[in-house]
């Protein structure tokens, strides 16, 4: 594989790692610890550690190490979690993002930070132990449980130790173990600097009569209880260097027994029995290893692993059992889960481009087949066109990501945010799995960010206020997304102190946004708070206020053609609304046509198509079932030359909570649209959203109706308000 | 009584570093440059240990292990392979030789001492 999608693969997935370090870091701070998510934090951490070590990451590696350390203190309860240790390992994951951010950037040679590293290993430090001092072995350890050389004492069984609470050891060293250099009693030395032999027993089942003895030929066998609280990985590296040629079985103690059951229990993501057993730490990788081996060349009659290994005595049956069971459940559950790929952006973009010619060819397919009047042919036509729309729906939705991606980063900010502005603010996340287009994603990150802060710092009261308000002392500021109407909605609430009006219209006057003289309504004076340079906070915080930030989330938001609005109710709270379409690929339209001219309209927003005609309809405003509904003429609109037309029909759309007619020559229907966008010449017409292109190869344009919407109902209030203001003169016209 | 471990090598640092590890532990350490000097230094004397590059000019790491087994005063004596050679049949054929240890470098000073004390008995 290319080193650089190695390392762009290793930047992801350790940010997707450190994510879910912190997730589960503040799931404890709010629901209190849990083994899952120690486990969780304590995997991520190691994971990043070896996948930098891969690579050579020095600078990770030691540091992601020492936090490993620690979590694994914190995992096996040696170290209590508290609040500042839940800062210090945010902190540290924050620094692991910075580390991972240096790969990325290709600077991993240099320290982002070396000050706050010193500060961080510091922290950490004070929760490791200091260095274990060399165990002095003591002579009497060794002494007391000298073996004993007389010949024909009881043979303990194997099994003996699995009753007690001490390890249990049978040790046969190869006959050769002497003259490879290698003395059986060093080993049985070493052992002690891990724990106490409380037994040994020499087997001298293989030693010959002296006269065949063979002064170079290690003949004896040891059984051994050892106490001791090392794993099993570490006792067996004792006998790293005699391995090869002897037999070395380590049967655990009792209550390992008991606690591998555990363990195994618990086990997040089982694999193959092997794996668990390792990683349980009932079996060694080097004994797992062997027993395959084994298994490999037994090439009749193989046993499975698990009856082999408690035959041999390595593993305790209940261990296995465990074992097993536990590899059923996850097989079970993980029929039901999802499985994922890895795929590039770039892939599913050229996807979704092919579908898109893909859909303008079968449009043309099937122009061509209604032209030849063959049944057979617009039959087969049609059931292509039907696949193709199903495919198009298919390609859509890989693009599609929850918006949860988005949203999991609140939890962080609101924390930290809350603590430096001394509020308590809870966060409450609803709709995370509402879906919405992958490169939306990545837009919506900054604005909702800003939305937040500015509801933390000023919409949200301090505790005092809150109290003399009489609200509850902690403020709740809510995310929530759903679908609405081929849109997407996504709302940042706060319950604090809303919007002052009176405030926002004389800074609006002051700034010479509006005169005083204009009435305006709520919304509309809401809204001036998305105009450029308007800020109220009378005092600017590090955090908002200084006057950048809700023209840009507007115009963010606009460039995703979204729509952005606030609701407020003073003393109650604020609702900060964005919608945005589901997609910006390929939509289903709806073609209508005035003179020779199509126009797309996007089908999720289109409710109902009446005869104009039937109703009665004057000043641009339409009487339908006894509500008035205002409408445009497409035709007016655009400037297109007036036809002896007669009959007109009338096209109800919807955006948001609002209703407007738009009135055209004819209805089409529907149609697959893949929206091309407009060049820069286009940028200052607001009623065009793009344009498409028909079956036969004619351009058409899409009718950006969330502005249309807007302007016609402007239209109807500004002039229900007296005021003369030209619609057609507010838009450019466009020469078709 | 103080342990002695001669070590092996051609490279005067390695020897140096392996050197301050071990003295560190409170071993005594004899040095020798490569395989011929090495056998040199095995004039009866007691080593509780070699520990030996296998790379070197004159007589390489194993040869020289092949001829210390030949020895009476050194056949039992342990024997590290401190290298950067990880190649399995260098691996068997060291192994063919009578040696169990095999240590690659670049070493982490625990771990030398870890499997040195494995070997050595106090």
């Amino acid at each position: 594989m290319d080193m650089d999608m190695a390392r762009d693969a290793l930047v992801q997935e350790s940010r997707e790692l450190l994510a879910a370090m912190e997730n589960a870091l503040l799931e404890i701070e709010t629901d209190g610890v849990s083994s899952e998510a120690i486990n969780a934090i304590f995997r991520a951490a190691h994971t990043i550690k070896g996948s930098a070590g891969l690579f050579a990451f020095d600078r990770i590696v030691s540091f992601t190490h020492i936090v490993e350390s620690v979590l694994d203190r914190v995992r096996t309860g040696k170290v209590q979690i508290d609040d500042a240790m839940l800062s210090l390992l945010l902190n540290c994951g924050d620094y692991i993002g910075a580390l991972v951010d240096a790969i990325q950037n290709r600077t991993e040679d240099t320290e982002p930070d070396a000050d706050r590293r010193a500060v961080l290993e510091k922290l950490l430090g004070a929760h490791l132990e200091p260095a274990p001092a060399v165990a002095e072995p003591t002579a009497s350890s060794l002494a007391t449980t000298a073996p004993d050389h007389g010949p024909g004492t009881e043979h303990i069984e194997g099994s003996g130790g699995v009753d007690s609470d001490n390890w249990h050891l049978s040790l046969r060293f190869s006959p050769d173990v002497l003259r490879n250099g290698l003395d059986p009693l060093s080993f049985l030395h070493y052992l002690t600097s891990l724990g106490r032999i409380v037994y040994l027993h020499t087997v001298v089942d293989t030693l010959p009569a002296l006269s065949q003895m063979d002064a170079e030929t290690g003949y004896l066998g040891f059984e051994i209880d050892f106490e001791s609280d090392a794993d099993r990985a570490k006792i067996e590296s004792v006998f790293d260097f005699v391995r090869e040629d002897s037999q070395i079985r380590i049967l655990p103690p009792h209550s390992k027994i008991d606690e591998y059951i555990a363990l195994i229990a618990l086990m997040p993501e089982p694999g193959r029995l092997g794996d668990i057993l390792v990683r349980g730490g009932a079996l060694t990788e080097v004994e797992l290893a062997q027993a395959l081996d084994q298994q490999h060349d037994q090439q009749i009659g193989q046993k499975p692993l698990g009856a082999m290994l408690v035959e041999q005595q390595v593993v305790p049956e209940a261990v296995v059992s465990a074992a097993l069971n536990r590899q059923k459940q996850s097989e079970d559950k993980k029929a039901h889960e999802q499985k994922f790929i890895k795929v590039e952006v770039s892939k599913l973009d050229q996807l979704i481009d092919l579908v898109g010619e893909l859909v303008i060819a079968g449009a043309g397919a099937n122009l061509i087949a209604n032209r030849k009047k063959d049944a057979q042919f617009e039959e087969a036509a049609q059931s292509i066109s039907v696949l193709v729309e199903h495919i198009r729906d298919a390609a859509l939705t890989l693009r599609m990501v929850p918006i949860g991606e988005v949203f999991q980063r609140f939890p962080r900010v609101v924390r930290d945010i809350s603590r430096e502005l001394g509020k308590e603010i809870e966060l409450i996340v609803t709709g995370a799995e509402t879906e919405l287009d992958k490169s939306m994603v990545e837009k919506l990150a900054d604005p909702l960010m800003h939305i937040v802060r500015n509801s933390m710092d000023h919409g949200i009261e301090g505790t005092e206020a809150r109290v003399l308000a009489g609200k509850s002392p902690t403020g709740m500021l809510r995310l929530n997304a759903y679908h609405e109407s081929g849109s997407i909605v996504i709302e940042v609430s706060d319950d604090g102190r809303g919007l002052n009006r009176e405030r926002i219209l004389a800074k609006a006057i002051e700034r010479g946004l509006v005169t005083p003289e204009q009435i305006l309504s709520d919304n509309d004076i809401f809204r001036l708070i998305f105009e450029a340079g308007f800020s109220t906070a009378e005092q600017v915080t590090n955090l908002s206020g200084r006057g950048v930030g809700m023209d840009v989330v507007k115009k963010n938001i606009e460039s995703l053609r979204g729509e952005v609005e606030i609701l407020s109710k003073e003393g109650q709270g604020t609702t900060t609304r964005i919608r945005l379409p589901l997609t910006l690929a390929i939509i289903d339209g709806f073609q209508v046509m005035v003179n020779d001219e199509v126009f797309v309209i996007p089908l999720d927003l289109v409710i109902e198509c009446v005869d104009l005609a039937g109703h009665d309809a004057r000043h641009n405003i339409v009487k339908l079932r006894g509500e008035p509904l205002p409408f445009v003429r497409l035709r007016e609109l655009f400037e297109l030359p007036s036809l002896e037309q007669s009959r007109e029909s009338l096209v109800v759309v919807q955006f948001g909570q609002q209703r407007a007619g738009l009135v055209v020559d004819r209805l089409l229907g529907e149609f697959q649209a893949v929206i091309k966008p407009l060049g820069s010449l286009f940028s200052g017409i607001r009623s065009i959203s793009g344009s498409t292109i028909l079956g036969d190869g004619r351009v058409a344009l899409i009718l950006d109706v969330p502005h249309l919407v807007q302007q016609t109902t402007q239209q109807q209030s500004l002039a229900q308000s007296g005021k003369s203001a030209g619609f057609l003169a507010h838009n450019k016209t466009v020469d078709l | 009584m103080g342990k002695t471990i001669l070590i092996v090598d051609d490279s005067f640092s390695m020897r140096q570093t392996v050197g301050i590890a071990l003295k560190g532990a409170g071993y005594d350490v004899v040095e020798a440059a490569d395989g011929k000097d090495a056998l040199t230094k095995l004039d009866g004397r007691k080593y509780n240990l070699i520990i030996s590059d296998v790379n070197m000019p004159n007589m390489d790491g194993i040869s020289f292990v092949k001829a210390a087994k030949l020895l009476p005063n050194y056949k039992f004596t342990p024997i590290i392979m401190l290298t950067t050679e990880g190649d399995e049949t260098k691996k068997q054929e060291g192994k063919a030789a009578g040696v169990r240890a095999w240590v690659l470098k670049p070493f982490q000073p625990p771990v030398l001492l870890d499997a040195v004390s494995k070997l050595v008995m106090p």
